[in-house]
Parts: C-alpha cells; sequence; structure tokens
C-alpha cells in the first residue's frame, strides 16, 4: 500500500518533535525556568544555538521544555477526552432513551457554550495558583462534548443494523455490544480525533498563556512566546527567542495537521481497496 | 414440548396498540422441524421474538404464555421471562439477512468466540469451533476471514454453525434461505435438515416459500392477520388442507411440467387496526358465507392432530 506524502511528513515532523523533546533533555542538567543561568541577552552561537534572552535563559532548552510540557498536556488531555467523548457517545447512541437524552443535554449546553471566553474567565479566577493539573482538567470539561455527540451518531445509526441484534441475541451484555461490536467501527474516527485534541489542547493552553492566564512558570509553547512579548523582544530584536515558540507550535500543528488528514485518507485508499 | 398457550403480544405505537400475534394456542412436540407460514404482517416474526424471549418495549405479551418444557441450570422452569440467560446455548437464532449478520469490522473468528461466551478456554474452543465448521463443509480458513471476503452462502453457513455449536434444545430460524439464490438455499436446507437429524433439536422455520416448508418441515403451521389458521403434519396439510387459505396458498405453488397459468390469492388481509369481527380470511375466502363474518372461528381438531380454524373445515375432508 502506497503511503501518501501527506503521512510521511506529518509522521517525521512529529517524530523529530517526539524524540528531540523526550530524549534531548536527559543530556543536559540545564534548567530552563531558572533565571540568570547564562549571561543575557547573547547572540547564537556553539554553546547558545539560539542564543539566550533577557532572562538569562538558553532558548534552545526552553523550547526543547516548551514542546515537551506541551505535547505531554495535548496528549494526555487529549487521551482522557477521547476516553470520555467515545465511552459517552457510544452508551448515549446505543443506549437511546433517557440515557441519551440526559448525556446529549449536557454535551449540547458544553457545545453551546463558548469555550475561549469561559476558559478565560475560569482561568482568571484561578490565577496564579492554576496548577498545570487545573489547565489540564479545564480543557478536558470543554473538550469532550464534539467528539461524544459524533460518536454518539455513528453509533445510533449502528444500533439498527441486524449484526448488532445478532449480538445481543447471542446474550451479549449491553457493554459488551457497546465495546465489541460497536467500537470496532468507530476506532479509525477516534484516531483522527485524538490527534484533533492534541491540537486543540495545545492550542487553547497557548491561546490562554499568551494573554498570561496559564501557569506560566512551567515551560510551555503559550508561555515562550508569553515572556518573548512581554519583555518586548520584538522590539529589542531577540528575534531567535520570539520567533522560535512561534516556528515550533507551527511546525508542531503542521506535523500533527498532515498525520491526522494523511492517516484519514491512507485509511479511505485501503477502504476503497480492498 | 413446546406449549404456546393463547399467546397474545401486542406493539405499542402512537396511535394505539396492535395485536399481532393473538391468541395463538398449539402445541410443538419435541424434534421435529414445525414450518411457520404466511404472508407478511401475519405475526410471523413477532411469534419467533416472544418465543425466543426478545420482549421489550414495543413489544409485550398481553396474554398467555410459553411452556418450552425444559429446566434450566438450577432445575427451574424456562420461561420467557429468563430464557435470556440460555440464548444460544439452549435455544439458538439465525437470523434472515445473512448479509448484514456479521460484524463487518471483526473477524469471524473472534465473533464466532464472542458469541459463544467461551471465557478462558478460547484457545480449544477455537479449535473445537475449525472442526465444527469443517463437519458443516466450510474451509475452517473462514474463521480467519472478515465476513466481505466470504459469499453469501458461506456466511449463512457460517451463521447456522454458530446457532447450532452449542448444540441447543430448540433453533429458531427467521427465513434463513430468503436472501440466497435457489441451489445455495438447497444447501442451507439440506444441512438445517442434517443438523436436526444428528442433534434432535426443535427447529422453528419460518418462511413465506410454501416450496421451501415442503422440502423442511414435518409440521406445518399457517398464520394469517396475527391467528393462526390450520396446523398438522406438513404431508397432511400440503395434501388435504382444511383451511381455504391454505388450500389457495397451496394452489399457487408451480408443479414441474404444469404449464397452466398460477393464482394467486386475490385481495389483501384485513388491517390489524381496524376491530375485527368473524373470520379474518372472511373477504378473500370463496367459500365465506355470513356466519364467517359474525362468528369467528377458533382453531379446532378436525381429524386427529390435524387442526384449522375454519367453520366448514369438515367440507374439506
Amino acid at each position: 500500500m502506497k503511503i501518501n506524502l501527506r503521512l510521511k511528513i506529518g509522521v517525521t515532523l512529529l517524530a523529530i518533535f517526539l524524540l528531540g523533546s523526550l530524549i534531548l533533555p536527559f543530556f543536559t542538567d540545564v534548567n530552563p525556568t531558572a533565571q540568570g543561568t547564562y549571561f543575557k541577552s547573547l547572540p547564537m552561537s556553539w554553546k547558545h544555538p539560539l542564543g539566550t534572552n533577557s532572562l538569562g535563559q538558553d532558548i534552545f532548552w526552553v523550547i526543547v521544555f516548551a514542546v515537551r510540557n506541551s505535547l505531554l498536556l495535548g496528549v494526555s488531555v487529549s487521551l482522557i477526552v477521547n476516553l470520555i467523548s467515545i465511552t459517552l457517545g457510544l452508551t448515549a447512541g446505543y443506549s437511546g432513551g433517557w440515557v441519551d437524552r440526559l448525556i446529549m443535554t449536557l454535551c449540547d449546553s458544553f457545545i453551546t457554550i463558548p469555550t475561549l471566553p469561559i476558559l478565560i474567565i475560569l482561568a482568571s479566577l484561578i490565577k496564579g495558583s492554576a496548577s498545570f493539573l487545573t489547565i489540564g482538567l479545564i480543557l478536558v470539561a470543554f473538550g469532550w462534548a464534539w467528539g461524544a455527540r459524533t460518536t454518539r451518531s455513528m453509533a445510533l445509526s449502528l444500533r439498527e443494523r441486524e449484526f448488532i441484534h445478532m449480538a445481543r441475541f447471542s446474550g451479549m451484555g449491553h457493554f459488551e455490544v457497546i465495546f465489541k461490536e460497536i467500537f470496532p467501527y468507530v476506532y479509525t474516527y477516534g484516531i483522527v480525533g485524538f490527534i484533533n485534541t492534541i491540537l486543540y489542547a495545545i492550542n487553547t493552553e497557548a491561546s490562554l498563556a499568551v494573554i498570561g492566564l496559564s501557569n506560566l512558570s512551567v515551560p510551555t509553547l503559550g508561555s515562550a512566546l508569553y515572556w518573548a512579548l512581554n519583555y518586548n523582544a520584538l522590539f529589542t530584536k531577540q528575534y531567535t527567542w520570539i520567533l522560535s515558540p512561534v516556528i515550533a507550535t507551527v511546525l508542531l500543528f503542521l506535523g500533527l495537521f498532515l498525520t491526522s488528514t494523511g492517516y484519514n485518507d491512507l485509511f479511505a485508499a485501503r477502504r476503497g481497496r480492498s | 414440548m413446546i406449549r404456546i398457550n393463547n399467546l397474545v403480544a401486542t406493539y405499542t405505537t402512537v396511535r394505539g396498540t396492535v395485536t399481532a400475534v393473538d391468541q395463538v394456542n398449539i402445541e410443538i412436540p419435541e424434534g421435529i422441524t414445525l414450518g411457520i407460514a404466511g404472508e407478511s404482517g401475519c405475526g410471523k416474526t413477532t411469534l419467533l421474538k416472544v418465543l425466543y424471549g426478545d420482549v421489550g418495549f414495543p413489544l409485550a405479551i398481553r396474554g398467555g404464555a410459553v411452556e418450552y418444557g425444559m429446566v434450566g441450570d438450577q432445575n427451574e422452569e424456562i420461561t420467557t421471562q429468563n430464557i435470556q440467560k440460555y440464548w444460544f446455548r439452549r435455544i439458538a437464532y439465525i437470523p434472515q439477512g445473512s448479509m448484514s449478520s456479521l460484524n463487518p469490522v471483526v473477524r469471524i473468528r473472534s465473533q464466532f468466540l464472542d458469541y459463544l461466551r467461551t471465557g478462558g478456554e478460547q484457545k480449544r474452543k477455537l479449535e473445537e469451533a475449525r472442526e465444527y465448521v469443517k463437519s458443516l463443509g466450510l474451509p475452517p480458513e473462514v474463521l480467519d476471514a472478515y465476513p466481505h471476503q466470504l459469499s453469501g452462502g458461506m456466511r449463512q453457513r457460517v451463521m447456522v454453525a454458530m446457532a447450532s455449536f452449542l448444540n441447543p434444545d430448540i433453533i429458531l430460524a427467521d427465513e434463513p434461505t430468503t436472501a440466497l439464490d435457489v441451489v445455495v438455499q438447497k444447501g442451507i436446507l439440506l444441512l438445517l435438515m442434517d443438523l436436526q437429524e444428528k442433534m434432535k433439536s426443535t427447529i422453528l422455520f419460518v418462511s413465506h416459500d410454501m416450496g421451501v416448508h415442503y422440502q423442511i418441515a414435518h409440521k406445518m403451521f399457517i398464520m394469517y392477520a396475527a391467528k393462526g389458521l390450520e396446523y398438522g403434519n406438513s404431508e397432511e396439510v400440503f395434501s388435504h388442507p382444511l383451511h381455504p387459505y391454505t388450500r389457495l396458498l397451496i394452489d399457487s405453488l408451480p408443479a414441474i411440467g404444469d404449464t397452466n397459468l398460477r393464482r394467486g390469492v386475490s385481495g389483501h388481509p384485513p388491517s390489524l387496526w381496524d376491530t375485527l369481527v368473524g373470520c379474518r380470511f372472511a373477504d378473500r375466502c370463496p367459500y365465506a358465507t355470513n356466519e364467517c363474518r359474525t362468528h369467528e372461528p377458533i382453531l379446532r381438531e378436525v381429524r386427529p392432530g390435524h387442526f384449522a380454524a375454519c367453520h366448514f373445515s369438515e367440507r374439506f375432508l
């Protein structure tokens, strides 16, 4: 089977980011958040590939740790979000009746609430004391609804298929039918949803960080950008400081996006061929 | 012996309740193939659903009961309420559409094992399943395939294999040959007859094809508009039908070498929404009298072992 170019580029980008951010930290004892470790505002050199910033931090290492933290946040939020949305969606769609109505009312309320304004309010309420975990939980709370709705619609149509009746007639329990018969149908969609949720989580955390509402003591792509903006890196011509988180974010997004659409294409091609 | 006592089953709809099985009252001896015939909407499938114990909204039992004459694991009487525990072990079901009855994204072997709820001893069961599938004339490799890689006949054989693997006492088959061509159909019928001879299960075989019934059924039960019209041994029902509806059904069967034009039964069955008075077949019956339109005939034993619900059955003796 031919693997399309999108998937190749996407996976390569992701692999670089993943391996780089997960392995590189083992080769340094630099604390990226400590200030004044080096001289301030050094230009690019062999010792400091991207120079240092006005806080006396090595920009390269800040980015490495930022990418790692953003990815960790994205992946763990996405895992939980997909677990919740697939479980709730399948349960609602297959069970129907009041279970369906209850879950979907909840789901629709979360969909109709505009996320970012609420996040801004929430984050400013817990500003300063917001731990990384809290940010993650908030992202989960606002991220599950859409996936649950789409999964439910799939379960709804699958429920009436003959083989689901057959599975039930064989004596399979309610949740057995859901996870053994309906889930295999939904899981390819789930993988794409998983990647998209990583995007959502990184994106939203970065938006919050840029306006100073995330946990700024932890380096993430968003907080790196926040500090650069805060110290007017653009006006002091420290371009590596402000551009490195921007470029890293764009490349990471591109990698995730290409992987997601590329996988979709690959799966569609496989389905079409057999 | 399965005893169906005055069974009344209804569907609840927005328009009200509709009675899909109305006071059906028959006794089915063990170890035979019972053919259930009748046109669409006469209650055949509903009767099977009730027998299978798949009773839940909107379907409800409003009267009567089914006695299966079987005792369960704890020596309790098996009834419509607890038969779900014995699904596929004591009572199995072969569905209508072989095309859509297997999950297209799951391999046959996992479906086989899942359906049979084998639990821990997967490996041994899988070997047994392979042997069994082979004995039914299928290559054992079908277990490793996805449903779309098999032909319609093979898929239906897989369904038959699943339904009969645990050697159930009762097998319900809801038009199992409908979507198949006649050659494959014949193969499936022979397979079912074979299995029945070996396992001595009771097979309840629903079809609207009288030709299929003629080949497979020991006893026939004819349904019309939620009622049972005729019940008896196949040979008698086919050679001396005691109900005009059965006569007309059999008259519509073609025979080899017969060049006469076949006549169908004209008209339509009555709507079950209406209040039905008298014999439900009266409007289409060539022998109907005023008595038929006002008095409902009950299913009575006209000849030993041969029941019919017609005021004038004696005429056909």
